[in-house]
């Protein structure tokens, strides 16, 4: 119904290719779906929530909603006439209009005839908290409200597609857990295709159904939360997910034939990529939950090192281990069993949730 | 002071408070203040009431019943409210182009503004007039003689004082409304377009309602600088029987002076000003919702097409009229031995060396404004330091009531400052009148607020731990000042000091009725010599008065890094008057 195809799409703000905003982005978001556009600032996801939204026009390539282009390097479906809604970062109330006027604008644009006009704010406002508050000044709301007012905004007209530019990056932390939470309710409910913008993985990963990771322009990988975190497709995607070692290995053939990982003499059973020799040097993505401290090594094979740091953070215990191979790791593990900084300590890594990849850049901690 | 004398005996080693250079110093500049601004404006009130036998109202009753009265308060009125309007139609459309468009050439849009309100009036009257009159004004000329149509246009009416003064007011609304129109973030827009709303209407429901205010307010600043001219309307207006409430206050003090009427007078003059500043302010802040954008604010620009050309075309000859045309003519006259339509055959360097070195009174005009004007600001500047330091960083009781004193002159029209000073320093025992002195103080006491305002936002942008970190290590409050203060604010008190020069180098409207011969001022001379049909040499005294005020904006922004503060929409509420 409103799903929308993506495809091939560019977009550059410079005269040079080179630098594009957006390039050869292919992305399929399904119908009634929770997608989240995910990177760093300047990776282009915002340059790609614009060019959904119709504010820009595509260099190369095309949107489409339904069987429709709405988006084409010829022409573009302005976003008066796109029956979409939009929530922007700074959520763009206007400041002139009262919170009843804010919502009810896009009613009246579409010549809904006044009672109906009511019930539905009202029950828009009912849907987002609000209630009460109709004759209000968005000066006199407070930032978390001013957000949903704006959500109200958009809810009310019933889009079919909802576009939310890093709608709680200006909310404080508690108040940004509370919307995350109702936003994720507020998708389940109404059934609207949510494509929602931001730089923080947590929150990404909280809320989508499917996470589009980008950088410098391009999509990294899409797939659901527990894909992205476990199994990224490359180590850019590995880095931003979360906290992560990058520990330094080397394929080894096993005699079965199948190719696995060797830090230094000890074997990590994870899959290498393709196009690896034996004896290459490979980069082993190991985050810090993945790693198990040990007084003593109860016969397993596994990596020993000491422990420089030692950090409690209440739920976790975070240690900085030197290996004896020579590079740090950073492990997190349970408070139940505590080290000492000097300590010496075998580490187990769980090779089932690690990943490998071709080292081709010096490896970044 | 050692430090256990002052743990133990914190006041033992201080002078009594009274004493300190901080309270004589900032008293000081209270009681300047008071005698600058708060005791004429008194004498003003007393002036109006006062008569041989003890209070009486007769002078407010004929000012607000004599017809000559009325009429020149009708003719205010009507020349501020068409230029208030024309300043919107021309003002507003440029303020789009150039903040939400992509028309070429903004930079010079920008110019035009900036000139246009750095332009004395009295001078684009002086240069119109040299078009327009009916009889020389060589357009006239031009049309009657050679084309053969008797069919011009004539300078000297309620048409040709608006078009005048709009030149020179419509940067009020431009200023304001193009910094309104950059601070609307672009999403404010987008949001109600992604609804269903056209670039139209969102245009109309959206934007205009946002920036309104702007407008408005714009619009007041316009009504306010426009009725407040003496040069353009006396020069324009006043041979056309145009008799305008500066100009007949202006009359007054022919001989005999009429003191108690010229009082009436201003004061209703003033609560004019007063109500449209009034207004103005309450429309800037009520609903100044432009502000809430904040910095970062992206507007939304609009692709015109080949239409951006016709827009360029209108902002082009915007440039022509507003400057190419009056500066343009004032150059040729002043090259021409005899202005007329043959001027090209004969030129000559003459009026320059007739002004600059064989009369007296012009030279010692020259002189005695830069003398002046140097002076002025430099006491401005400081004495706005000294004020804004006490509304900002002490806790004084009733430094808010000081705050609005020194608004106070921006209600006051220039030749009602004059009034008001003339009444004050009359019934003082020291003969002021006539000197250079009671010229710098109507200066200061006019353009003080602008001094005020150039330091409070500097002052403002300044965290007060800078000075209290000087102040813990042992410096005095004067050293500290001086080292710490002064220095930070040194470049937005250094615009301020331009702010103040160049209206005051030429000032006209209080200095016409506060000069004598031998404190004649530029302006004055400008003027007088213009009243006696020199036409020539007017014009390349003009042409000096404007490489002065070009002279200081470059060494402004050489040394100052500064651009007078006219990009932002903080403009001067009194601003550059003649």
């Amino acid at each position: 119904m409103a799903g929308i195809r993506i495809k091939g799409l560019s977009k550059s703000y410079a005269a040079n290719a080179e630098m594009a905003a957006v390039s050869g982005l292919d992305l399929d978001i399904k119908d009634n779906q929770f997608v989240t556009l995910l990177g760093p600032s300047g990776c282009g996801k915002t340059t790609t929530l614009r060019l959904i939204a119709g504010y820009l026009t595509p260099d190369k390539g095309t949107i489409e909603v339904g069987s429709r282009v709405i988006s084409s390097a010829e022409g573009v479906a302005p976003p008066d006439k796109r029956g979409m809604g939009m929530v922007f970062q700074n959520y763009a109330v206007w400041p002139h209009k009262t919170v009843y006027e804010n919502v009810v604008f896009g009613l009246k644009l579409r010549k809904i005839e006044k009672a109906e006009c009511r019930r539905r704010v009202e029950a828009t406002l009912d849907l987002v908290n609000l209630n009460g508050l109709e004759s209000r000044f968005p000066g006199e709301l407070s930032g978390g409200q001013q957000q949903r007012v704006a959500l109200a905004r958009s809810l009310v007209v019933e889009p079919e597609i909802l576009l939310l530019d890093e709608p709680l990056s200006n909310l404080d932390a508690k108040l940004r857990e509370r919307m995350r939470v109702e936003l994720k309710q507020l998708q389940r409910r109404t059934g609207i295709t949510f494509v929602y913008v931001t730089h923080d993985q947590a929150e990404a990963l909280a809320l989508s159904d499917q996470i589009a990771v980008m950088h410098g322009g391009r999509l990294q990988q899409y797939g659901t939360p527990d894909e992205v975190y476990r199994r990224p497709t490359n180590k850019t995607v590995a880095d931003f997910m979360g906290i992560v070692n990058f520990v330094p290995a080397a394929a080894k053939r096993l005699a079965s034939g199948a190719l696995i990982a060797n830090v230094a003499g000890v074997d990590i059973d994870v899959s290498v990529p393709a196009g690896v020799a034996d004896g290459d040097p490979l980069d082993v993505a190991v985050r810090p939950e993945n790693v198990d401290l040990a007084r003593s090594s109860d016969g397993r094979p596994g990596l020993t090192g000491t422990v420089t740091e030692e950090t409690f953070l209440g739920n976790i215990v975070e240690y900085w281990v030197e290996l004896a191979s020579g590079p740090a790791i950073r492990v997190q593990a349970h408070p139940t069993e505590r080290f000492n900084v000097g300590e010496t300590v075998h580490a187990q890594i769980r090779a089932g949730e690690c990943s490998a990849f071709p080292r081709t850049e010096p490896t970044k901690q | 002071m050692s430090v256990t004398a002052v743990a133990a005996e914190p006041r033992v080693q201080g002078r009594p408070s009274w004493f300190r250079l901080d309270t004589f110093v900032l008293g000081a500049a209270i009681v300047a203040l008071i005698v600058l601004v708060v005791l004429p404006v008194a004498s003003l009130l007393v002036g109006a009431v006062r008569s041989e036998d003890g209070l009486t109202f007769e002078y407010f009753e004929r000012a607000l019943t004599g017809r000559s009265y009325l009429r020149a308060l009708g003719n205010s009125l009507v020349l501020g409210a068409w230029t208030g309007l024309l300043s919107i139609a021309i003002g507003v459309p440029l303020a789009w182009a150039v903040s939400r468009t992509n028309v070429p050439g903004k930079g010079l849009i920008q110019a035009t503004a900036t000139l246009s309100y750095l332009s004395p009036p009295f001078l684009t009257a002086i240069a119109f007039v040299n078009l327009f009159s009916p009889n020389a004004g060589i357009v006239n000329v031009f049309l009657r003689d050679v084309v053969g149509i008797n069919f011009g246009f004539n300078i000297f009416t309620m048409s040709g004082l608006v078009f005048v003064t709009v030149l020179h007011t419509f940067p009020f609304v431009y200023l304001l409304a193009s910094s309104a129109l950059q601070s609307v973030d672009a999403s404010y827009e987008e949001a109600a377009q992604i609804l269903g709303a056209s670039k139209i209407r969102t245009a109309l429901t959206i934007t205009a309602p946002l920036v309104a205010p702007a407008i408005l307010s714009g619009t007041l600043l316009a009504f306010v600088n426009a009725i407040a001219l003496f040069g353009s309307q006396a020069i324009i207006g006043l041979p056309g029987g145009i008799v305008t409430l500066p100009t007949r206050i202006y009359s007054l003090f022919d001989y005999p002076p009429q003191y108690g009427l010229a009082s009436a007078l201003s004061l209703l003059f003033i609560a004019i000003t007063v109500i449209a500043l009034y207004l103005q302010r309450a429309f800037l802040s009520r609903r100044s919702y432009v502000t809430l954008a904040g910095k970062g604010a992206r507007p939304q620009l609009m692709d015109l097409g080949a239409g951006r050309w016709v827009l360029f075309g209108a902002c082009v000859l915007t440039f022509i009229v507003a400057i190419a045309l009056p500066y343009g003519t004032l150059a040729a006259v002043s090259f021409s031995k005899s202005w007329g339509l043959d001027f090209w055959q004969n030129l000559t360097f003459d009026n320059y060396r007739f002004i600059l070195f064989d009369y007296d009174v012009t030279k010692r005009a020259i002189a005695n404004s830069l003398l002046l004007a140097i002076i002025a600001s430099t006491i401005c500047v400081l004495l706005g330091t000294l004020l804004s330091w006490i509304d900002i960083r002490t806790k004084w009781p009733g430094r808010k009531i000081l705050d609005y004193a020194a608004l106070i002159p921006l209600g006051l029209p220039g030749i009602v400052m004059a009034v008001a000073i003339l009444q004050f320093w009359l019934s003082m025992p020291v003969a002021l009148y006539g000197t250079l002195g009671i010229l710098l103080l109507a200066y200061v006491g006019r353009y003080v607020p602008l001094g005020v305002r150039a330091a409070n936002s500097s002052l403002r942008q300044i965290d007060p731990s800078l000075e209290e970190s000087a102040r813990i290590l042992g410096a005095s409050w004067g050293k500290t000042l001086w080292e710490i203060t002064l220095p930070l604010i040194r470049p937005g008190l250094f615009a301020g000091w331009l702010l103040v020069f160049v209206p005051v180098i030429q000032e006209l409207s209080a200095s016409i009725l506060l000069f004598s011969s031998s404190s004649i001022t530029l302006a004055v001379a400008i003027y007088n010599l213009y009243e006696t049909g020199s036409t020539e040499p007017v014009a390349a005294l003009a042409l000096v008065n404007m490489v002065i005020v070009a002279g200081a904006i470059f060494f402004a922004q050489k040394f100052g890094g500064s651009k007078l503060g006219l990009k932002t929409g903080e403009t001067s509420r009194s601003g550059a008057a003649s």
